[in-house]
């Protein structure tokens, strides 16, 4: 029975446990007051904290005036969802306070005690508006150049007056080309009742911008205190700009329909009026101003790696890896993170080694659209494979872009990467191929570029050239030179003149060698004497040597030679009758002897005969 | 005593300038250039030029090495004519005669070279292979070589070498006579100068040797020019089948 109790007990409690071990995990306590207060305006601050709570311990309300609270006030809530039951517990200390002074100040956390422990709240941050100003007739006719004034039906001065207006802000007047400009319209709302924008809404053409929207969350109203008048205002549109050309651009005035609740004049004043004012809804259209951007043209002076980016940027960038077999896939990942003109940013250029074969980049954006321009990451893949072992360098990609900052161009680089690349299956390269396979891709030499050859790096010694080397042409030296020679051998011909004369005279000189000639065939006609086989070649050269010999001693042409010539010739010379005899027999033994071996002319005999007769003829004078 | 200081400072500068040999400003330069300085280099390279006293072949690599630094600058008409100078004293450079071909690829007046005689082409080229003292030297020694081979066919009283002599030293005059005519011609080239390069981007020539002649046509800058003669500021010149008159100093003489 009591264990069964216990059970109960266990079943009954555990719930309980658990929601509150589950409560006291998230308690929740928080401040909240409003973002902007006026001077001298009761304002309601309060914290809220989402379980039972005691204790609160507010801290001391520096710059403001304690007024009312802590009103406490509880709310719970339960309910059940698709038999799920939810339970909301929610207690409230409101304070009622008001602002000293104008400015921005903060109020500390305070803290609360819930089941035993403390918890601390948020601090707070307040801005302080100064209060509305009555205004004068000169600013406010100042107010109305400026804003289109709408006015509310009640006229009356001072800060009763209601006034709606549209502004046109832009975060910067002076920017440089392809830098983002914020421009946003505004709505100021004061004592009138703002029910909503229609559908009917002017914006200007932004033409020579490239456009970003800005998706506007949730409106919040805000207090601002503008040209001494608290006004409640909310962004209504909202764009990035970036401008695309330099100079004076000019962005023309936009119109927005808005519908304000208006309170019906009754034509008879009753006193329920005041009670159930009834109300009417009534257009009005306002126009925001126009305004002018100055786009200042980019610098001159882009690096050649200037890839259209403008703002401010760092680049990352990650090798797969360095040591990859041929015909494996690199890929350098280049991660641009930063701020500008993301979306126009020109791919860099990887220049690969050669022999790699590459792909085209792969994108990714990851890009976000806030007030403050753009800003994220592109990533750009690069993917390459090489084809060819060996050791090859990456050079370092280049992103040049300008930075708004600076006011200057800036280029960041990758490291320069080396890359071994070993051999892999189908290697391209020759060696790798295995022997007996003897099949090889020729190619062209492939022309990538041409320039100037190299400067000399030869040692330059200023030689000076002898001052015979430097002769000039036509000079004296020059003269000399040819002249010198041309005289020395003038004076040699001169001097031997009579050798000259003599080698001149081909005749003499045949005379005078004939004998040597002679003697040459006699001894060759010797020779063949010793062998009786060339009997007839020595007939042959024994008639040669002395009808030469004749024909140059006689000066007769070897085809008038016969022997009537030679005889009458030698008569002319009054050579004896006995050595003409002689000659003519030796002529004709000579010729018997080879025409006719017959006749028994002995082959020493002749010799004999005719070395005789040369020997006799040489004596003579011829 | 402040403008004593001024001369000191002025000598010293000067001296410190012109202590540098030749051989140290060709390494400076040369430095400079691969560093690709190239306006300092064009400045070393200037200044070893300047500095000779007469300019000899040994100076053909300067020219060479400046003319690359020129055209490193984009300085294209400059580049031209140190390279055609340095081709003059060495015809023989294969770079320099690549580097001014390169150049002349970059140049933007296209010159239809007016139809020229083939042997005359020929002998232009002959001409320009070796430069004046190998041609004059040739000439001289052959002449000689001429005169040698004559007394051999005079005194000699071998048939043999007295056949040889004759045909030898006629063989002899005629070479010494060619080397002679190319010696002779590239003497008048020199000395006349009348190659010359335009070094205005853009220049107009004219009908007549003053302002007001009628322009004719348009030279741009790097094309290679003859100067047939010089009136009052104006050169008369020639390139393919035009002539006309063009202000001096928008040519140099190579």
């Amino acid at each position: 029975m009591k264990r069964r109790f216990y059970i109960f007990l266990a079943v009954c409690l555990f719930p309980l446990l658990g929601v509150g071990i589950l409560r006291a995990e998230d308690v929740q306590f928080r401040a909240q007051a409003p973002a902007q207060v006026i001077v001298g305006r009761p304002f309601q601050f309060t914290y809220t904290v989402n379980q039972r709570a005691k204790d609160l311990r507010a801290p001391e309300f520096t710059n403001f005036d304690y007024i009312a609270g802590p009103y406490t006030s509880q709310s719970s809530s339960t309910s059940f969802v698709n038999g799920r039951r939810t339970s909301s517990f929610q207690m409230t200390f409101t304070y009622t306070l008001m602002a000293q002074k104008e400015g921005t100040f903060s109020i500390a956390p305070a803290t609360i005690t819930i089941n035993g422990e403390q918890y601390t709240s948020n601090g707070v941050k307040i801005t302080v508006l100064p209060e509305d100003q009555p205004a004068t007739n000169s600013q406010q006719s100042a107010a109305n150049n400026q804003q289109p004034t709408v006015s509310s039906q009640r006229q009356s001065t001072g800060p009763e007056q209601g006034n709606i207006f549209v502004r046109t802000l832009v975060s910067k007047t002076k920017v440089y080309e392809q830098e983002a400009v914020l421009l946003s319209y505004k709505v100021y709302v004061a004592g009138v009742d703002l029910k909503q924008f229609t559908n009917n809404t002017t914006l200007p053409d932004f033409t020579s911008f490239l456009q970003q929207k800005i998706d506007l969350q949730d409106v919040q109203l805000q207090l601002e205190n503008y040209n001494g008048r608290n006004y409640q205002t909310a962004t209504i549109y909202s764009t990035l700009l970036y401008p695309q050309k330099s100079g004076d651009i000019q962005i023309d005035p936009a119109s927005f329909e808005a519908v304000l609740l208006v309170p019906n004049q009754a034509r008879s004043r009753s006193i329920f009026d005041d009670f159930f004012n009834s109300y009417t809804t009534a257009t009005r259209t306002l126009r925001a101003p126009g305004t002018t951007i100055h786009v200042t043209p980019l610098p001159s002076g882009k690096p050649a790696s200037y890839a259209g980016g403008v703002g401010k940027f760092t680049m990352d960038a990650k090798l797969s890896g360095t040591d990859v077999k041929a015909n494996e896939a690199i890929t350098l990942t280049l991660t641009i993170r930063g701020a500008g003109n993301m979306k126009l940013l020109k791919t860099p250029a990887v220049d690969w080694p050669e022999g790699f074969e590459q792909y085209d980049p792969k994108v990714t954006n990851n890009f976000k659209t806030s007030t403050g321009g753009m800003s994220g990451t592109r990533t750009i893949e690069y993917l390459a494979i090489p084809r060819a072992a060996g050791e090859y360098i990456l050079p370092p990609v280049q992103f040049g872009y300008f930075d708004t900052e600076k006011g200057q161009y800036q280029v960041l680089s990758t490291p320069e990467y080396t890359l071994h690349i070993a051999r892999g299956a189908g290697d391209q390269s020759a060696v790798a191929q295995p022997a007996g396979v003897s099949y090889v891709n020729k190619e062209d030499i492939r022309e990538l570029g041409s320039d100037i050859r190299y400067i000399s790096a030869a040692n330059f010694v200023p030689a000076n050239d002898n001052e015979v080397m430097r002769m000039q042409f036509g000079s004296w030296q020059m003269g000399a030179l040819y002249g010198g020679p041309l005289v020395i051998a003038l004076g040699l011909f001169i001097i031997f003149r009579k050798r000259i004369r003599e080698n001149a005279d081909i005749i003499g000189v045949r005379k005078r060698q004939a004998n040597s000639v002679a003697r040459k065939r006699l001894k060759t006609a010797k020779k063949l004497l010793a062998e009786p086989q060339h009997k007839e070649q020595f007939f042959e050269e024994i008639e040669r040597a002395s009808l030469q010999y004749l024909s140059d001693r006689l000066s007769i042409p070897t085809a008038d030679l016969n022997k009537d010539t030679i005889t009458s010739t030698l008569r002319g010379k009054a050579i004896d009758d006995a050595l003409i005899e002689r000659t003519n027999r030796v002529l004709s033994d000579a010729a018997f002897a080879r025409y006719a071996p017959a006749m028994g002319v002995k082959p020493e005999e002749l010799y004999a005969q005719t070395e005789q007769l040369i020997n006799d003829l040489e004596d003579c004078k011829l | 005593m402040r403008r004593l200081t001024y001369i000191c400072i002025v000598l010293l500068i000067a001296a410190t300038s012109f202590a540098q040999s030749p051989t140290e400003l060709w390494a400076r330069a040369n430095q400079a250039y691969s560093e690709a300085r190239y306006d300092e280099a064009v400045a070393d390279y200037s200044a070893i030029i300047d500095a000779a006293p007469v300019i000899t072949r040994a100076y053909a690599p300067v020219y060479y090495n400046l003319g690359n630094a020129h055209f490193k600058q984009g300085e294209l008409s400059q580049a031209i004519l140190a390279y055609e100078r340095c081709l003059r004293l060495r015809p023989t450079d294969k770079n320099a005669r690549y580097n001014l071909q390169f150049a002349r690829t970059q140049i933007i007046d296209n010159i239809a070279d007016t139809q020229v005689f083939f042997l005359r082409e020929w002998i232009t080229t002959l001409r320009n292979m070796l430069p004046m003292s190998v041609w004059m030297w040739s000439s001289i020694i052959l002449f000689c070589l001429m005169l040698v081979c004559l007394l051999l066919f005079a005194f000699s009283r071998s048939i043999g070498w007295r056949k040889a002599g004759f045909y030898i030293s006629i063989i002899c005059l005629l070479c010494s006579a060619v080397a002679f005519a190319n010696a002779a011609s590239l003497h008048h080239r020199d000395s006349i100068r009348a190659e010359a390069i335009i070094t205005r981007g853009i220049v107009n020539a004219k009908a007549s040797p003053d302002r007001s002649g009628t322009e004719l046509f348009t030279l741009h800058e790097g094309t290679k020019v003859t100067i047939h003669e010089v009136l009052g500021g104006y050169a008369n010149i020639e390139v393919g089948n035009y002539n006309g008159w063009i202000p001096v100093n928008t040519l140099e003489r190579i």
